[in-house]
């Protein structure tokens, strides 16, 4: 866990800039996190997320790929980094030993 | 995705996202918003994705991404672009030397006469508000009940300001102020003179600039201060201090000593005077005069209050004083008295009798200033259409910095940039020109003493700077936004036209001919009515005679007789007053009826030795009895007003005595051709004390004897200024009068008209120059002259005709009331004035062009055809 420190969100987003692998943007994130998960986010966050994970060093981001609806304006693609792909792994890593850790539900009637 | 061409996220909200979003995050941001914009414009419609789009926009605006950044970026290079604007400016100017010649000439001869305008109405409007202690000023005035209601007067009587120290607080100081024009006597040379009579305090509220001497000097009672031009005219270059005059009031010589001169007043002071005179040195104000006398002696009082001081409190303890005015004078009851602020005094002129200003002359000041605003409309015109037309030369200038990335406000600017270039130059050169050339014509014709003052007048910065900031806008918004909204596609691809035969050159043209025939019809006609009123028959014969003043009573007898025994005097009359001057106005009845009418008193012979032409009746026969004393001659007009028939079947009722018309005269012009003529009666008298004395002399002597008769005049009358002229002069001041308006508008016709002519021949060969090609080929295949000036008079003259119709219906309405107005008789707008200035302008027209159609018949097509 140390160093680590992933917010709900920025996990989400951490985790969808990874699957959408060279093509995550702003909207396509917020597309991609609507259509995953059926959550809708507000642009404005995930820009504010996305730039506060690249501060963090977990994104890295370059301009490419303007487009006509943009007016002709790049978009700033992100990608994950080396420590942003462990910062997942980690989570992950935590996330099952706690699940492992949960006790059986329904068929443990020792206490009952 | 058709949609995407027609629609635009709302501007605003873009535009307020550029504003507030630090550059490094600004394309991304954008992007994302407007990539939604067309995604929700797909699925949802207009009205959602713009909702949103804002919705993003202020959700967007947060703290990481505000940074100002378009704001910040300017402010670096602000000083930077507009030294550029400038120098670009200055380089287009250099470049366009004959238009820009044109434009700046035209809107300096124009800032020239609007600056003579304001400078008049200022003078009449910001008179005496350059007092320093102007907001303590306050001027006592009365309301009393007259036979028509309430009448306010601006003066109180003489003894209520001795009461001011005892009933009214907060009052710093008082002074009276009285008018007179007594007669001054200095080195055997006499004046009469405006004399303000004031108490010493005057000097402490008012303050002056002293040339020589200390503001202190009036409260020696023997003391005067001169203003700077009456010190100059009695002492030239003789320093004045000490010097002695006397002053002559009620016949009582009093010598003075000259304390102090002030500083020359400019014309700006409120109160017009030659000089200030302690109050205690009036015969009048001596203490032995009775307490009536004193109380119904009116004059101007004005007080200094102290500093933040209640009004309302002081006029209501004005009430004391006004019950102490009552008991004291009961036949002059006051109703109420107040006060009127001295910066107030000029807005409440006409509503206040024996005011310190009592004429405003809203006639002159709106001659002047329809002058000044004609000459710069028509030179903003010039401007807008040259400048319109130059930027043709520009339109590859234009295309480039548009595709480069320059805003439609940065062109916008760079055009108002190089207006205000030409602009200031033109106010400069306006001051230079109104300093040098206009003002001094202007005070002479005028004789008004207008001056620039750059230095103590801050209206007139004021003035300059506004004047500057609006012909800016005016002249450059026009083309500035119509040159800017080109599309740089089109103006590259050759596309694009000036149109240099655009519907808003040819108004704008039309209105400055229109404008042109306007000042035109109206200095014609000022000069045809000038001229027919200088060969006017007067009704008498104002040859070989002389008028003399009679000041004093006692010298009328021995004057006259001397006078008559002078060899070139034929005969000799007396009158009350004279013709040629005002004449005492009396109430006339017939019967139940009663009329104002002129009535001269005169000795029997007067109307015979003025040669009034005798119509019906019969002259005055000083043998009868009867003649002088109930008889009465009247003129045509005083007939033909009333409706009656000579001889009349009644008598007529002047001043309760009865007299009968024994004859009618003629109708003759006692007064100037301003005035209409009115209904007039002459009674003879007997040998009564008269006014004025008529020296009928032998034909042609009448000048050569002036300086006998005045020899006599002096021998006679020990004091007195002599007033002698010749009956043919009377009307000198007015014909001057006349003839100073009549340079005035012939002037600014002949201005009119060169702004006009440069305008016209700026657009003429501008337009040559642009189409000399076309002109050229039209040679080559065998265009004649005829053709090629038809092709070009063309258009000009259907202008001209446009603005015939417009000016000349304009001109006999406006123009022949405008005549009205200054003379009760004129030409009329006829066919003369209006024939001759639309002739005038359709020569000026037809010469610019065939001036110009000269040029392509010069050219040969060969050199312009080839040369590219």
């Amino acid at each position: 866990m140390k160093g680590y420190h992933l917010g709900e969100l920025e996990e989400l987003v951490l985790l969808i800039v990874g699957i959408l692998n060279q093509e995550a943007y702003g909207v396509s994130v917020a597309e991609e996190i609507k259509s995953q998960t059926g959550r809708k986010v507000n642009i404005s966050a995930i820009h504010t997320v996305l730039n506060r994970l690249e501060e963090k060093g977990f994104l890295k981001s370059h301009m490419g790929g303007a487009t006509e609806e943009r007016g002709g304006r790049r978009k700033r693609l992100f990608s994950l980094s080396a420590s942003g792909r462990a910062a997942i792994n980690e989570v992950k890593l935590v996330r099952n030993r706690l699940y492992d850790q949960l006790p059986p539900l329904a068929l443990d009637f020792s206490n009952g | 995705m058709d949609k995407k061409r027609h629609y635009y996220p709302p501007k605003l909200a873009d535009r307020f996202l550029e504003f507030y979003c630090v550059p490094e995050r600004l394309e991304q941001i954008q992007g994302d918003a407007y990539e939604i914009f067309y995604l929700d414009l797909e699925e949802k419609g207009l009205t959602y994705a713009r909702l949103r789009f804002i919705f993003h926009v202020f959700s967007f605006f947060k703290w990481s991404n505000i940074g100002f950044s378009k704001f910040m970026h300017q402010r670096n290079n602000t000083g930077v672009m507009i030294r550029s604007y400038f120098k670009i400016g200055w380089r287009n100017i250099l470049k366009q030397k004959g238009t820009t010649f044109i434009s700046v000439f035209g809107l300096s001869c124009a800032v020239g006469c609007c600056i003579v305008a304001y400078l008049f109405i200022a003078n009449i409007w910001f008179k005496g508000l350059n007092q320093p202690n102007k907001d303590e000023l306050y001027q006592l005035v009365y309301t009393a009940e007259e036979a028509d209601g309430l009448v306010t007067y601006g003066t109180v009587a003489q003894p209520i300001s001795e009461l001011i120290p005892n009933n009214l607080n907060q009052v710093k100081d008082h002074t009276r102020i009285m008018m007179e024009f007594p007669l001054l006597i200095q080195n055997n040379e006499s004046f009469y003179q405006r004399t303000l009579y004031v108490d010493p305090s005057y000097m402490d509220m008012f303050k002056y600039r002293m040339e020589y001497g200390y503001p202190g000097a009036l409260r020696e009672a023997d003391q005067v201060i001169l203003t700077h031009q009456l010190s100059e005219k009695l002492f030239g270059d003789k320093h004045p201090i000490g010097q002695e005059l006397s002053l002559v009031v009620d016949g009582e010589e009093k010598l003075f000593k000259v304390g102090g001169v002030l500083e020359d007043l400019k014309d700006m002071d409120m109160f017009n005077f030659d000089l200030l005179v302690n109050f205690e040195s009036h015969p009048g104000a001596a203490n032995d005069a009775s307490l009536k006398d004193a109380w119904s002696k009116e004059l101007w009082t004005f007080i200094q209050v102290e500093e933040g001081a209640d009004i309302s409190r002081i006029e209501s303890d004005l009430g004391e004083i006004t019950k102490i005015q009552n008991q004291v004078d009961p036949e002059n009851p006051y109703v109420k008295m107040g006060l009127i602020a001295y910066p107030d005094i000029i807005y409440n002129v006409g509503k206040i009798e024996k005011g310190v200003r009592d004429f405003l002359g809203i006639g002159p000041q709106i001659l002047l200033g329809t002058i000044g605003l004609f000459i710069l409309l028509l030179a903003v015109f010039n401007y807008i259409n040259l400048s319109v037309l130059m930027a043709s030369k520009r339109l590859k200038e234009i295309g480039v910095r548009k595709v480069i990335g320059s805003k439609r406000s940065q062109l916008i600017f760079q055009f108002l940039s190089e207006n205000l270039l030409v602009c200031f130059f033109a106010i400069f050169l306006g001051c230079m020109m109104a300093g040098f050339i206009f003002l001094p014509g202007f005070n002479d014709i005028a004789s008004k003493n207008l001056q620039i003052d750059l230095f103590r007048d801050k209206n007139i910065w004021i003035f300059l700077g506004a004047l500057l900031l609006a012909v800016t806008l005016i002249t450059g918004l026009y083309p500035a936004s119509y040159l800017s909204s080109f599309k740089p596609i089109s103006i590259l691809k050759g596309n694009q036209k000036i149109g240099s035969k655009s519907v808003f050159t040819s108004v704008l043209l039309s209105f400055q001919f229109t404008l042109a025939i306007i000042s035109m019809v109206a200095a014609i006609a000022f000069v045809q009515t000038n001229y027919i009123n200088a060969n006017r028959d007067w009704g008498y014969s104002s040859a070989d005679k002389i008028i003399v003043n009679v000041p004093d009573s006692k010298d009328y007898v021995p004057l006259r007789n001397k006078l008559s025994a002078l060899s070139s005097v034929v005969e000799v009359s007396g009158s009350q007053d004279y013709v040629g001057n005002w004449i005492t106005e009396k109430e006339v009845e017939f019967g139940d009826e009663k009329y104002s009418i002129n009535f001269l008193n005169a000795e029997s012979n007067y109307p015979e030795l003025l040669d009034l032409e005798l119509k019906q009746g019969r002259m005055f026969n000083s043998d009868l009895i009867t003649d002088t004393q109930e008889s009465l001659l009247v003129n045509q007009t005083f007939l033909d007003q009333f409706g009656l028939v000579f001889p009349l079947d009644q008598t007529v009722k002047i001043d309760s005595a009865n007299y009968h018309v024994i004859g009618v005269v003629e109708d003759f012009h006692t007064e100037f051709f301003k005035n209409a003529i009115e209904p007039m009666a002459i009674s003879a008298s007997p040998d009564s004390v008269f006014n004025y004395l008529t020296l009928k002399m032998n034909p042609g002597s009448a000048e050569g004897s002036m300086d006998a008769v005045k020899k006599i005049w002096h021998e006679t009358v020990p004091m007195g200024l002599f007033e002698g002229k010749l009956q043919t002069e009377v009307f000198e001041r007015e014909i001057a009068d006349a003839n100073g308006v009549s340079k005035l508008i012939s002037f600014s016709a002949t201005l009119s008209v060169i702004l006009a002519l440069l305008g016209l021949f700026g657009l003429v060969s501008l337009n040559m120059t642009a189409h000399i090609k076309d002109y050229c080929v039209r040679k080559v295949f065998g265009a004649d002259i005829g053709d090629l000036s038809k092709k070009l008079l063309k258009r000009y003259l259907i202008i001209w005709g446009i603005a015939a119709l417009i000016g000349g219906i304009f001109s006999i309405y406006f123009i022949s009331s405008f005549l009205d107005s200054f003379f009760a008789f004129n030409s009329g707008v006829g066919i003369i004035p209006i024939g001759f200035a639309l002739v005038i302008l359709l020569i000026v027209i037809i010469g610019t062009v065939s001036s110009q159609i000269w040029k392509v018949i010069k050219a040969n097509p060969a050199v312009i055809l080839k040369s590219e």
